[in-house]
């Protein structure tokens, strides 16, 4: 007879599984440059001139292979910034993240367009941060050819 | 033109809730779908193919339309699985509806569930974000951009207001819904007590403005003309739908030129329904809003307006269920958020209103059309539009 | 090309998340039973006459509720199908090789999968009987029942 009081069980478990990321050719590209040379790329549609960051392989709105990099900042402007309280788990890690912390989108200089690199801010007071604020990249010394060869950027 | 109609003649969905561990997922879907079909008159025999869909990171089940199986009547059945985000719901609709349309089934039921409990949300979602550019640093869907543009171009004290009004009309709504998950009684009165107290997520995203993490399940039958017609039922017929989405999604933020998703998908469907002015064409729309401050901004994308006429609606209660422009009668998404059923439940609460089936949360004056949204994954809209009368179709004119 | 491949690398990475399961009502009376009474329990489908375990809450050929049709099974079983693993894995019950047998139990319609072991893997046949080995701590998972073992 199934009880309507029943126990009822839950089998809680923490997944972890390995994965592996390709940067193929394109964002291997951006990733080598921040690491060999401390130089943001970002790669330019031969159509529209639109300067694309992540660098991506086709320029969707033309629909042609973009091959040419063009380096672009280390500074530029902040366009949005999200300021963090929720510290939620990041699933490369599995770890909870250290809240709070700033996430800002800067748009470059040099950039023709409207894409921008998004990264952290080292600054969580928000009577502090402003769009439209001027942002210079940090480099770490030890470079590894990620995203976070790029300590963060800070406001100049 | 469509080669044949598809009318809407079942809708079933569960009690949105925190707290099914009563049931696993089959059995969760079990319920919505034998609500569906009571509501259709029908047994799993008449289905000719079933559609499945939801979000897998959140319960990490490989495959589950085939566990379903034992819960969902789909033994013996074709069937479909359709994961697109948070649109999935949404998206299972556009698939059914391109099922019977074609001429390829007559009866399609289509399933979207999700039980949140069983991961984390947030976590889950964060797994869209490029694992090389972003992932460690992305939220999930939580972001206080919207609510930052906005209190810069209407102020602090208008804006906070505005948004936490937009709640408190959702919770109106959902104290309405038996099926809504949360309804906590707010009042207009708790307004200035709720903007100084409910504690930051991001930025001025508060808890409360966040939607909910729902265990839920939402089912529906879609028939083809003939079918409606011989079996004399009352549906929402499919008109119309557009999903659009961007390439540059998470590059581009802040202000920019490019039209948003929803704007691109209103302007769109309005174009080629011949919908110039949808406040007073359209009689209710059912809204994807993920948090307040999205539903309230996404007034103005939705609606093609300007400047602060979206603010001014929720001001004067425009809104509400007896308001000129309802919005979200069934609480929203906000108030009930099974993810992978979201979306659906959107296009299932606009043709209970239709088919005049809402109950207490029914729109109460004459209307044609019902608008819905879906909104997920990347930042993508589908937008469903719903009619009273069939639309004019290859095979009626035949 | 040798320029190319300088852009070409793989980063490590994982997925790591927090996860629950529910196993139901159902699912729990199931889990309870072979944890407190080492019991292996299926439900009988009154309209199709067939005996389904695991358990589910509703038949899915004729939607019948199943929720209080309960049989007792024998603990005794024959094999219908079987393979060897022979691969390691965390995630896994057991190491390299191993047994995974289909397990059509007495009085039941459809087979349970679980591992045969006290014997050499490959001699595990189809046809051959037998029999569930309870777990000394059992916890309320699938794994109560340690293994089965030729009866």
């Amino acid at each position: 007879m199934t009880d309507a009081k029943q126990e009822l069980i839950t089998l809680p478990q923490i997944l972890s599984i390995p994965q592996r990321f390709a940067t193929g050719p394109i964002m291997g590209r951006f990733l080598r440059e921040l690491r060999d040379n401390k130089r943001i790329m970002a790669n330019v549609c031969p159509k529209c001139g639109r300067f694309q960051l992540p660098a991506r392989e086709v320029c969707a709105i033309c629909r042609v292979p973009v091959t040419d990099f063009v380096e672009v900042g280390p500074e530029g402007v902040i366009q949005s910034f999200d300021l963090v309280y929720y510290a939620s788990p990041d699933p490369l890690t599995g770890k909870a993240r250290k809240a709070p912390y700033t996430t800002t989108n800067v748009l470059l200089d040099g950039v023709k367009g409207e894409d921008t690199l998004w990264h952290l801010l080292n600054e969580t007071d928000p009577k502090k941060i402003k769009r439209g604020m001027r942002v210079r990249a940090v480099f770490n010394e030890v470079r590894t050819g990620s995203m976070h060869d790029i300590k963060y950027f800070e406001i100049i | 033109m469509k080669h044949r109609n598809v009318g809407i003649i079942g809708v079933g969905q569960t009690v949105h809730s925190s707290h099914r561990e009563d049931v696993n997922q089959p059995e969760l879907i079990h319920e919505a779908v034998t609500a569906a079909l009571a509501d259709a008159g029908m047994t799993m025999a008449d289905v000719d193919c079933v559609v499945h869909g939801n979000m897998e990171l959140f319960e990490m089940i490989h495959q589950p339309d085939m566990w379903h199986v034992i819960g969902d009547g789909a033994y013996g059945k074709p069937g479909i699985r359709v994961t697109t985000g948070g649109t999935t719901g949404a998206t299972l609709v556009c698939a059914a509806d391109a099922l019977v349309a074609s001429g390829l089934h007559d009866i399609v039921l289509a399933i979207g569930f999700e039980k949140l409990q069983e991961g984390h949300t947030t976590g889950g979602i964060t797994n869209m974000a490029d694992p090389l550019w972003g992932r460690e640093i992305q939220t999930g869907a939580l972001t206080g951009m919207t609510a930052d543009a906005m209190i810069e171009e209407f102020g602090e004290e208008r804006a906070k207001k505005a948004a936490m009004k937009h709640r408190v009309i959702m919770d109106k709504h959902a104290m309405k819904n038996p099926y809504a998950h949360r309804r906590f009684g707010f009042t207009d009165e708790m307004i200035p007590a709720m903007i100084a107290n409910t504690p930051p997520l991001v930025g001025d995203l508060t808890i409360v403005h966040m939607c909910s993490q729902s265990d839920g399940a939402c089912a529906m039958i879609f028939a083809a003309e003939h079918v409606v017609k011989k079996l004399g039922k009352k549906a929402a017929w499919i008109q119309d739908h557009v999903t659009v989405h961007r390439e540059e999604t998470f590059n581009l933020f802040g202000n920019h030129t490019e039209v948003s998703t929803m704007r691109y998908a209103a302007t769109k469907l309005f174009g080629r329904n011949g919908i110039t002015d949808p406040r007073k064409q359209i009689g209710v729309f059912e809204m994807y809003d993920p948090s307040s401050w999205w539903g309230l901004d996404w007034t103005r994308e939705f609606l093609l307006l300007s400047g602060d006429e979206h603010l001014k609606m929720v001001e004067n209660g425009d809104i509400g269920i007896d308001g000129s422009f309802p919005i979200n009668p069934s609480g929203g998404v906000v108030a009930s958020n099974p993810i992978g059923a979201t979306a659906m439940v959107r296009v299932a609460e606009a043709a209970l209103q239709i088919r005049g089936l809402a109950g207490e949360r029914q729109v109460k004056r004459d209307f044609d059309l019902a608008l819905a949204s879906g909104f997920g994954g990347t930042l993508w809209t589908v937008l469903v539009l719903l009619a009273k009368n069939p639309p004019v179709s290859e095979e009626a004119q035949s | 090309m040798e320029e190319q491949n300088k852009d070409r690398w793989v980063v490590d990475g994982q997925l790591a998340l927090p996860y629950q399961y529910f196993a139901g009502t159902v699912g729990s009376h199931f889990l309870t039973s072979l944890r407190d009474r080492k019991k292996i329990l299926g439900q009988r489908c009154p309209t199709c006459n067939k005996v389904f375990v695991p358990p589910r809450q509703t038949c899915e050929r004729c939607f019948a509720n199943l929720a209080d049709a309960w049989v007792e099974l024998s603990d005794v079983g024959e094999v219908t199908g079987v393979t060897v693993i022979n691969y390691q894995e965390k995630y896994l019950p057991l190491p390299p090789p191993y047994a995974l047998a289909l397990i059509k139990l007495g009085g039941a319609d459809t087979p349970l999968t679980h591992v045969v072991a006290g014997v050499d893997p490959a001699n595990v046949k189809v046809g051959m009987k037998v029999k569930a080995v309870f777990a000394d701590e059992r916890k309320g998972s699938l794994l109560d029942i340690k293994y089965f073992t030729p009866a």
